[in-house]
């Protein structure tokens, strides 16, 4: 098993969670959405793979690049 | 004695023993760096730069120049053997046009400088001068750090920069497409060569690209890094923009550099090739009726909008990793070639922000150069904001795209699908010809978007009210109702309306219809002013 970050393509604050920790993510799948430039921008899993952990809270501000949660594959 | 002469019988009848020479002298060439140092190159995961030149250009067509440069080791008069210059080059075809390549030849002393009567490569080499002269696409193939500071002692004396300049790498970029591919490490000279091209590319894993490397960064600055993390693809691709793409191995670099190529002319003075589209001009795709969500807070896929306009898989992306918030592709409209500048509303609402200011102005410059027809495929909210933006100076080089968009001549169309607001929206029409703006049903425009000039402009009315937010949001209402697109092209202030199916049909007869003035303004585009 090998786990990897996700990270935000863009600075904004995280407006949803949409997945749960231990969810089965595909490649293309949305993983929270992120309000940036009053719009709300998924943040897309390129890699399939598990949810292990959120490190982010809705509402809280992230910026590009920042990883926002682990997933394992 | 008789006057007559009698015939040496040992002489040769023929020049074949020059011709013995000449194989050996080629033999010599082709050997490169010899079996060890080739092999050494291999484990790297390298080719060589004749197995490169190989693999790029139209099967059997490379006739090389200065296949005999080089250092000759002799016996008395008799020749031992040649070392090679450290640079093959010569003309070949890709895709049955003449194109000059040329690249360093990594296995012997790591591609450095060679000194001969003329130059082979690197800044005003005899392969820049074919290009120049026969106005004919470049090919770089770099894999070298350029000079040595051990040529003071060759020379007995330091050169003046420049001495060996770039001159004609810059007359090129007017003149013929340049491609450049970082194949190994690049620093220097050809580091710099890999920036002078209208697109550049390398490969994960063996390339890297710097001003100058670990050694110097580390005596300059006590910074230890690696290779990688100075000058690796994430760095010099993804996050710098420096190098236009990157790829997984050296053949699909050079499929990528044969896919670039199809799209350019030979030089300035040509249109790009047109292809036979086996795609209906009159495609209409039923999936664009509904791609743009009626939620405007919601992102969609621009990409596959653009899949479906452009002709089918005609389609390849100039810096991918880089800018994202903008999309530029090279594709084909009923086979003729157009650049496609779109926004990208998954990244940052599509806003302009710095990397996708520079990643604009190139690609409309090079399209602009090369006589591609633009397509902007606008849905711009406006400049990107916020501190980190102004610190960048997103307004200066978002300033730049709008300055450079308006010094285009080529013929351009716009195509509004969702917002185009600002300054950056500004940038996306065609104000030295007919200024044709389509617009989706979707569009809206404006100098700002209503939901943060609003606020601006009616700040202390909303203020006094009992229910603020609700004043905003009555505000935005009103003034959303006035701002439908229809309104706009009742007044001829946007010159037509259509069916977002209808947009390949209407987009192809145009630029159909632009080829006349394509064809009679060919040539260099003239330069003025002073980029801001």
């Amino acid at each position: 098993m090998a786990n990897y970050e996700v990270k935000a393509e863009v600075s904004g604050s995280v407006w949803k969670i949409v997945t749960e920790v231990g969810q089965a993510l595909e490649a293309g799948d949305t993983l929270m959405i992120i309000e940036s430039m009053k719009m709300e921008i998924p943040v897309i899993v390129e890699q399939g793979g598990t949810v292990q952990r959120f490190l982010v809270d809705e509402s809280a501000a992230v910026n590009e690049g920042q990883a926002v949660a682990v997933l394992s594959t | 004695m008789s006057g007559k002469t009698t015939p040496d019988e040992t002489a040769p009848d023929d020049w074949s023993p020059e011709v013995e020479e000449l194989r050996l002298r080629q033999r010599d060439a082709h050997g490169l760096g010899g079996a060890e140092a080739v092999a050494r190159h291999h484990e790297r995961g390298r080719l060589t730069i004749r197995e490169r030149v190989e693999h790029l250009v139209d099967k059997g067509s490379f006739r090389e120049v200065g296949t005999l440069t080089g250092q000759g080791k002799y016996d008395g008069p008799t020749l031992k053997s040649v070392t090679p210059a450290p640079y093959v080059m010569g003309l070949a075809s890709i895709d049955g046009r003449p194109v000059a390549v040329g690249g360093e030849d990594f296995t012997i002393r790591g591609g450095s400088s060679w000194s001969g009567d003329r130059k082979k490569g690197g800044q005003g080499g005899f392969i820049e001068d074919m290009a120049a002269s026969y106005r004919i696409p470049l090919v770089n193939l770099i894999d070298g750090s350029g000079g040595s500071v051990t040529s003071i002692n060759k020379r007995g004396h330091s050169i003046f920069p420049g001495v060996h300049g770039f001159e004609r790498s810059v007359e090129l970029l007017g003149k013929v497409p340049v491609v450049s591919a970082v194949l190994g490490t690049a620093a220097g000279g050809p580091a710099g060569r890999a920036i002078l091209s209208h697109w550049s590319v390398m490969v994960d894993g063996t390339s890297h690209v710097f001003a100058a490397g670990p050694p110097v960064v580390e005596r300059s600055l006590g910074q230890k890094i690696s290779k990688e993390d100075l000058g690796g693809p994430p760095i010099a691709v993804d996050h710098a923009g420096t190098i236009d793409n990157r790829v997984d191995s050296e053949d699909t670099c050079f499929a990528q550099i044969r896919r670039f190529l199809s799209y350019m002319p030979s030089n300035v003075w040509e249109l790009p090739p047109e292809s036979n589209s086996s795609d209906p001009a009159d495609r209409c795709d039923e999936e664009l009726l509904r791609i743009v969500p009626r939620d405007r807070r919601k992102p969609y896929n621009m990409r596959k909008l653009i899949g479906h306009i452009v002709d089918r898989d005609s389609i390849f992306e100039i810096q991918p990793t880089y800018g994202k918030a903008l999309i530029t592709v090279l594709a084909r409209m009923n086979g003729k070639v157009v650049g496609v500048v779109a926004n990208n509303p998954m990244v940052y609402g599509g806003a302009m922000d710095v990397k996708a200011a520079r990643k604009q102005i190139h690609f409309v410059e090079m399209c602009d150069c090369f006589h591609i027809p633009l397509v902007f495929l606008v849905d711009v909210p406006g400049f990107m904001v916020g501190k980190d933006a102004e610190a960048a100076a997103t307004l200066r080089d978002g300033m730049r795209a709008v300055y450079v968009g308006l010094q285009a001549t080529v013929p351009t169309y716009t195509v509004v699908i969702r917002k185009c607001y600002g300054m950056a929206g500004m940038g996306t029409t065609e104000k030295n010809g007919l200024e044709l703006k389509i617009a989706w049903p979707s569009a809206e425009w404006g100098s700002l978007p209503i939901e943060g000039g609003v606020a601006a402009a009616f700040r202390r009315e909303i203020a006094a009210a009992a229910d603020a937010r609700q004043r905003e949001r009555e505000l935005e209402e009103e003034l959303r109702a006035l701002a439908s697109p229809f309104r706009t092209a009742e007044a001829f202030g946007v010159e037509e309306i259509i069916d977002p199916r209808e947009t390949r049909p209407y987009l192809c007869r145009f630029i159909d219809a632009a080829q006349g003035k394509l064809r009679t303004t060919v040539g260099p585009k003239a330069k003025y002013g002073v980029r801001p």
